[in-house]
């Protein structure tokens, strides 16, 4: 942070102000369309917003918004003051690296910022030093993740798992045609054996409207239907051979499908991240994404030798969650939340009060995590 | 059988008793729950438990463009669905420098103020069964509304999420009836309000209630962070109509009520004499509206995309300053987008203030804050 940068702008007479009564800190300023913003480094910020608080020139008295906000590599608390004895208005901004977010509670000075605080902690993951009761306040205990990061996927989930399944389905389709007609998994068999039961139920149904059954007699006659329909799959199922046994290996064949789709889907989701981190329109970003996958693709085909199978793995903080860190991380937040529940359950049986019930429940939560460390 | 003698009843031991109020309740007004450490009658702690409606309403604009994100804030606070639908345009009008044409912002402060009454009343109504006027100040105050809803309907199509403002003007213009109807609307509740002001104001039972209890004093409202009515009852003459003009509130003439006490009845007070303050602000508004013009700012692209920067914008909703907090990298949705929620903030300090009160009392105090769950949980 620059302090030359900062004297060169004509400040507004706020700022002023504050420059008058904290000549020692330094601080930048933003101007934005409604309240002028500063921006204090962090190890300033307490005795900043002290004598905002105190001092009589700037007497800030109401603490009107506090937000988070990720700029992906760094976190950034936005304070939003206003001052009933002198009218003014102010936003302090304080930014902190994403790996290390911290930052001096102010509760004390306002109690406004106590939910602010612990909303933003649950949200954010940031964590306000010196707040009196940090416990999350809109979501349950033991989420696991910030929501409002921007790594927290909101639409892209749910892209990511159709990309996943088309992906999955047509490389069964092509891949290995002629070989592998079983190949698809078993639960593309369950769905096709519901697909027919509906039809059989369907036609059923048309029929007795059309012989104009009665509600009962239709009900009896699909059930009948149902019941041949089921007799015939038992028939069929038992006439066919088990094949599986007989192909070398059909699982790991769909394993390295799977995993290729998977490492498709994760490009398209980078893809997508780096377009909205430039800021790109809808348009732009899916011929963005577009282009990474058709990269993607031709670098496939230009090496079609497989990828190197076992992939190391990456000890990289911050890179994307792979579904299987994913999935690791939803188990042991499952398993957390039966700890939690089970503590709970114990607390409540031995009667404890309210406070004595939260100390067993993080007792029971930090055995587990040692188990976890152990183990 | 002989009663036990006085000195054995004073014996008797007390333990603290917990009492979980909500999240299904009727008196908590939502999904809202709070568990009550109760010694006798007597609260002792109070731990409010918030989140059951909590749907990522500031997530989800961060993936819809500016104009989509319009229909959240209907959902937010879907009692004052023009206030909160203003307050967003105003933020993204101000990242953008939009100038919004006269007969626009007329149309905003009408819909705006008649809002603020609707909302009242749907409190009123709702504070009064908390009181124990079961179901009369209900269907008085509902009558009221309804009223005002015919006229919202009117406008926009639709009777609770309405979508009308735009960045830069209004979707469309009123229908052509719309002087008259909103005249009468006015006949209508000035009416409505004298007829809740004589059931309510001065009667014996809700006066016991209500009055002195849960005082604040205006130090502790503005260091909990209150705002509207809330506020105001104790004291302190804020409303951001008058203190940060927005839109063109500096050309209407009204006032402002403050209570002395803070107590649950000042906020009642306060609240009615806000409802009749408003339809001032309506029937002068209808006077200098230009009868025709633009309702929309010129030369808008079909993708809005403000420059990179910031700004929170705030506005006076019935429930007190409802803020956006935009940042925009440039791109065509919002990089953030924060909502302050007036009842949140208003709900946040409960604690300090149900402890030490009845347990019948601490459901008063919680109607008296007048919260929208959706609007505190996001």
């Amino acid at each position: 942070m620059s302090e030359g940068a900062a004297t060169d702008q004509a400040l507004p007479p706020v700022l002023e102000r504050v420059r008058e009564a904290l000549p020692d800190i330094p601080f930048q300023y933003v101007p934005t369309p409604l309240d002028p913003a500063v921006v204090v480094a962090r190890e300033h910020l307490l005795p900043f917003m002290t004598a905002l608080k105190e001092d009589e020139r700037l007497a800030f008295d109401y603490l009107r918004c506090l937000s988070g906000v990720d700029y992906l590599d760094e976190l950034e608390v936005v304070y939003h003051l206003r001052s009933f004895r002198h009218g003014h208005t102010i936003a302090v901004k304080v930014r902190m690296p994403a790996d290390d977010p911290r930052v001096p509670s102010v509760v004390h000075l306002w109690k406004a910022a106590d939910w602010h605080e612990r909303e933003t902690w649950e949200m954010f993951g940031i964590v306000f030093e010196g707040h009196p009761d940090l416990r999350p306040l809109l979501t349950e205990e033991g989420l696991g993740y910030y929501p409002l990061r921007k790594s927290h996927p909101l639409a892209e989930i749910e892209d990511w798992q159709e990309n996943l399944l088309e992906e999955v389905e047509r490389l069964a389709a092509v891949g290995a045609p002629a070989a592998a007609p079983e190949a698809v998994d078993e639960r593309a068999q369950k769905v096709a054996l519901a697909q027919k039961k509906a039809e059989v139920i369907k036609k059923a149904r048309e029929e007795a409207r059309a012989k104009g059954l009665s509600a009962e007699e239709e009900r009896r006659y699909v059930q009948e239907a149902l019941k041949r329909f089921e007799e015939e799959a038992a028939k069929e199922a038992a006439a066919a051979p088990a094949p599986a046994a007989a192909r070398p290996s059909p699982a790991d064949e769909r394993a390295q499908k799977v995993a290729l789709a998977q490492k498709k889907a994760e490009v398209i989701k980078k893809a997508r991240e780096e377009a909205r981190a430039q800021g790109l329109s809808g348009e732009e970003e899916r011929k963005y994404v577009q282009e990474a996958v058709r990269r993607f693709e031709e670098e496939m085909a230009a090496a079609p030798a497989p990828a190197p199978p076992p992939q190391p793995p990456a000890a990289q903080g911050k890179a994307p969650l792979t579904p299987a860190e994913r999935a690791a991380r939803i188990a042991l937040a499952q398993k957390k939340a039966e700890v939690i529940k089970k503590a709970r359950e114990e607390a409540r049986a031995k009667g404890l009060t309210g406070e004595e019930e939260r100390k067993y429940v993080q007792e029971a939560l930090h055995r587990l995590e040692q188990e976890g460390e152990g183990g | 059988m002989a009663a036990p003698a006085p000195e054995h009843r004073h014996e008797l031991e007390t333990i603290d008793l917990y009492i979980n109020v909500g999240p299904q309740h009727p008196a908590t007004h939502g999904v809202f729950r709070m568990v009550l450490t109760v010694n006798g009658e007597l609260v002792e702690d109070c731990d409010p438990v918030i989140g059951y409606m909590h749907r990522g309403n500031e997530k989800l604009p961060e993936n819809c463009d500016y104009r989509q994100a319009i229909g959240y804030h209907d959902r937010t606070d879907y009692l004052a669905q023009f206030n909160t639908e203003w307050t967003f345009c105003l933020a993204v009008e101000k990242l953008m420098g939009l100038e919004v044409p006269e007969r626009a912002e007329y149309i905003r402060v009408i819909l705006g103020e008649l809002n603020r009454v609707a909302s009242h009343m749907m409190w009123v109504g709702a504070f009064g069964t908390d009181v124990g006027f079961f179901g009369t100040p209900f269907m008085y105050a509902f009558r009221e509304r309804e009223v005002i809803q015919d006229l919202f309907e009117a406008v926009t199509g639709e009777r609770m999420m309405y979508n009308y403002f735009r960045p830069g003007g209004v979707a469309w213009d009123l229908p052509d009836d719309f002087e008259e109807h909103c005249r009468y609307v006015i006949e209508h509740v000035r009416r409505g309000i004298d007829d809740l002001d004589a059931l309510m104001t001065d009667n014996e039972v809700f006066l016991a209630r209500c009055r002195g209890l849960s005082p604040v004093t205006p130090e502790q409202a503005i260091n909990w962070g209150l705002s509207g009515p809330m506020l105001r009852a104790c004291g302190v003459r804020h409303d951001l109509r008058r203190a940060e003009p927005y839109s063109i509130y500096d050309r209407f003439d009204f006032e402002i009520p403050v209570g002395t006490q803070g107590d649950v009845y000042d906020r009642y007070l306060v609240r009615m004499e806000e409802m009749r303050q408003s339809l001032r602000i309506v029937e002068q508004a209808l006077r200098q509206m230009p009868r025709n013009g633009p309702i929309m700012a010129a030369g808008l692209k079909r993708v809005l995309r403000p420059p990179p920067g910031e700004v929170y914008a705030r506005t006076e909703s019935p429930r007190g300053e409802y803020g956006v907090y935009i940042v925009s990298r440039g791109g065509d949705k919002p990089w953030r987008h924060k909502v302050r929620g007036a009842s949140f903030c208003n709900l946040s300090p409960l604690r300090e203030m149900v402890v030490g009160n009845y347990v019948a009392d601490a459901i008063i105090i919680l109607g008296s804050i007048d919260i929208v769950l959706c609007e505190v949980d996001r």
